[in-house]
């Protein structure tokens, strides 16, 4: 092979805008560049001398399909700085509307932006004459992340109802109850996605970054936990202690800022795939058979089994969330979840979740009259672009050396991508 | 959901409804904005297929949420995307901008030259122009921005990274070209879409309304937040929404803009009577009104 150079302007099948930028000179892999090209919105400005009662309102619009953990996650940093503990209830609810949010990502991103790869289609579309049933059925799975969102933030996207220390109004023990039948009657076509998506072939490869999840003793958290967690590095840490232990730097490449992890300079993933291999013995049990037969199970490094993991969390996050639903509605879950009164003060904390798409951390520095002094917001997209540039060079060098042609090494560096489920509109923000 | 589409004839098996006249009799707005009649529509011998609209859907600085909303008609998605030719979505598509269209779908404030070129473009090209949420129609959370711009973009990167463009300050898309029908609210109501598109593709002239929010929660019978020591928004707020956060709980924050029939003098005595800052009230408008000259004009 010669020099070849690859210029995917314009990723298809993700979101936001982003182009990809290869150079192979005689089977050497030369240059790799993700480029994201979104404008920048400001948000870290925009929000500064604001009162923090807003800041979860403005920093949901970062993204749409990342809104219900732009707001949890922004009000637990808030809650931090003013030393509120949430009710057992509200936590609940957060991990609900957390989980609607994994629903609606995980079935949009597995079938309508990865599938059409695997099934030689050039979208989603084809599949509502060649297999209607499966084409229903995903679209019904993604409707119902929008109906728990609904049911608990008041809206498919950019929650209402969740506000500092609980949420301002919740549906009826029958609804609960309902949404828990539908969510159980879904977990069938749930384990039948992580077979299909464990038939597509691909490469044989390990990514050398770190992986970044957060942890919880004995639980599959998402929400719960401050502590975050480079499994490779074993390093844990409490996400206020951020600034410590990740390191952002910009490139003039991208939009977004790009991190590693500050004590070994690694790039580093966090995403399903992570959250997988932090916490694979605490998935539910349909869930964990379900990894299991696909063979996914700790440690994993393909980061295209990112797709496999998606779909075991969709298994593990509708038997949860039905169990959630059901506790709930029997009021069996402690405290209320009516706003308590608080008192501001000054001070810096992070608040830290696991977005669909991977770990997000806001950092937040309050005034003594609540207001913001400054925001600093990681998102999993943006911490993952140093290291999906990694992964896109050791598979462009795979394939080089196998003197691939020019249209199948496009094509795997996007299905690569692709299985990363970048946000671009998020990692710049 | 998230495909270019070069022809709508091969989706699904769907009635497709066919299309008089496009738009044309429903935009008052060509006065100002004239644009080419597409060949075909004086095509001399009459095709017994009538052609469907040709649409195209643009994302500007926004966080996609007004798209998503588009793709959560989920029950009849595929019925809705049979009543026309999409040629173009952004959001996911890896096809170009087709040269010639109908109707232009815009989401997302105006941030950049570049955008401001593309939006001019979309103008001159499209016979009707739909604006879908609040950072199209007015500028929305990135206008937040709007003020002190050039300081803002050095609190946030130390040097501005290519990829982002040729910034310049966030304006909304009414604000630099003619708009034929807008969707407000952040985000949109995915019917209110249909509804707009349907005008449209098929004309009317209906417009937006334009009374303020509190009538519906008096109609509503809900809980006055001034009342309860609380600034809400929907004094001065366009209805249309039925007061969905208001219904939930929380104070309306103006997502869909303000109303032209606003009283904003009257809305900041009101807040004074109530022992509420009116400092805070204008603070709050800007939330989603930052750009609107009503507010800049409030000294």
């Amino acid at each position: 092979m010669t020099r070849t150079t690859l210029q995917v302007d314009h990723i298809a099948r993700v979101e936001g805008h982003g182009n990809i930028h290869v150079v192979v000179n005689d089977g050497v892999v030369e240059t790799v560049e993700v480029n994201v090209v979104e404008p920048a919105r400001l948000f870290e400005s925009m929000v500064r001398g604001r009162d923090h009662s807003e800041v979860s309102y403005i920093a949901s619009r970062i993204c749409g399909i990342c809104s219900a953990s732009h707001v949890v996650t922004d009000l637990k940093a808030i809650e931090r700085v003013f030393g509120i503990e949430p009710s057992p209830r509200t936590r609940a609810l957060r991990e609900l509307l957390v989980y609607g949010s994994y629903l609606q990502n995980h079935a949009t991103h597995l079938f309508v932006l990865a599938a059409p790869d695997y099934l030689g289609q050039p979208s989603v579309f084809p599949l509502a004459q060649t297999d209607p049933q499966l084409f229903e059925q995903a679209l019904a799975l993604k409707a119902l992340g929008n109906e728990l969102c609904t049911k608990v933030g008041g809206r498919s996207i950019h929650p209402i109802t969740a506000v500092v220390g609980g949420f301002t109004h919740e549906v009826s023990a029958g609804e609960y109850r309902a949404l828990a039948g539908k969510l159980e009657a879904m977990v069938p076509f749930a384990l039948a996605t992580v077979d299909v998506f464990n038939s597509f072939p691909v490469p044989d490869m390990a990514t050398e970054g770190d992986l970044l999840a957060m942890v919880e003793e004995a639980y599959y958290p998402v929400e719960c936990s401050d502590i975050a967690c480079f499994l490779d590095a074993g390093i844990s840490f409490d996400a206020s202690d951020l600034a410590d232990n990740i390191e952002e730097y910009e490139v003039a490449h991208s939009a977004a800022l790009f991190a590693r992890v500050k004590a070994t300079k690694s790039p580093y993933m966090t995403a399903a795939l992570a959250r997988v291999n932090a916490s694979w013995p605490y998935l539910s049990s349909n869930a964990k058979v379900a990894a299991a037969k696909a063979g996914l199970r700790p440690p994993e490094r393909n980061p295209f089994k990112n797709n496999v993991a998606q779909a075991v969390e969709l298994v593990d996050a509708l038997e949860r969330c039905a169990g959630i639903c059901r506790r709930l509605a029997e009021n069996e879950v402690p405290g209320r979840s009516t706003p308590p009164a608080y008192t501001v003060r000054a001070g810096y904390a992070v608040g830290f979740t696991e977005a669909p798409r991977g770990a997000l951390f806001h950092a937040l520095e309050l005034d003594g009259q609540g207001k913001v002094v400054k925001a600093t917001i990681m998102t999993p997209t943006a911490q993952n672009l140093a290291n999906l540039e990694a992964d896109v060079r050791q598979l462009a060098q795979k394939l080089a050396a196998q003197g691939v042609t020019e249209a199948e090494l496009r094509l795997w560096v996007e299905k690569l991508v692709r299985a990363y489920d970048p946000c671009l509109s998020c990692s710049v923000h | 959901m998230n495909e270019n589409r070069n022809t709508s004839s091969d989706l699904a098996g769907t009635a497709a409804v066919p299309l008089a006249a496009p738009a044309s009799q429903a935009s008052k707005a060509h006065a100002t904005a004239p644009v080419p009649v597409p060949p075909q529509a004086q095509a001399p011998s009459a095709p017994p297929e009538p052609a469907l609209a040709r649409v195209v859907v643009v994302g500007l600085a926004s966080c996609f949420g007004c798209q998503l909303q588009i793709t959560n008609i989920e029950s009849h998605l595929i019925e809705v995307l049979g009543q026309f030719d999409l040629r173009y979505w952004q959001l996911t598509s890896d096809g170009h901008m087709p040269e010639d269209f109908d109707v232009a779908v815009i989401e997302g404030a105006v941030t950049t030259e570049e955008s401001l070129a593309a939006v001019l473009r979309l103008r001159e090209r499209a016979k009707a122009v739909i604006t879908v949420g609040a950072c199209a129609n007015t500028a929305g959370i990135p206008g937040l921005a709007s003020t002190r711009f050039d300081e803002r973009l050095g609190e946030v990167y130390q040097h501005l990274p290519q990829a982002c463009g040729t910034p310049i300050a966030p304006r909304s898309v009414p604000s630099v070209i003619t708009v034929d029908y807008a969707v407000p609210c952040c985000p949109i109501d995915p019917f209110e879409f249909l509804e707009a598109l349907g005008r449209a593709l098929y004309g009317s002239n209906r417009t937006l309304g334009t009374r303020t929010m509190c009538g519906d929660c008096k109609r509503n019978e809900s809980a006055c937040f001034y009342n309860q020591g609380s600034l809400c928004l929907g004094l001065v707020t366009r209805a249309g929404c039925n007061a969905r956060c208001v219904n939930l709980g929380r104070p309306c924050n103006g997502c869909r803009g303000v109303s032209p029939h606003a009283n904003l003098e009257s809305a900041r005595e009101a807040v004074a009577r109530y022992g509420l800052s009116v400092k805070d009230f204008d603070l709050r408008l800007e939330l989603f009104n930052q750009t609107n000259p009503v507010l800049s004009g409030r000294e």
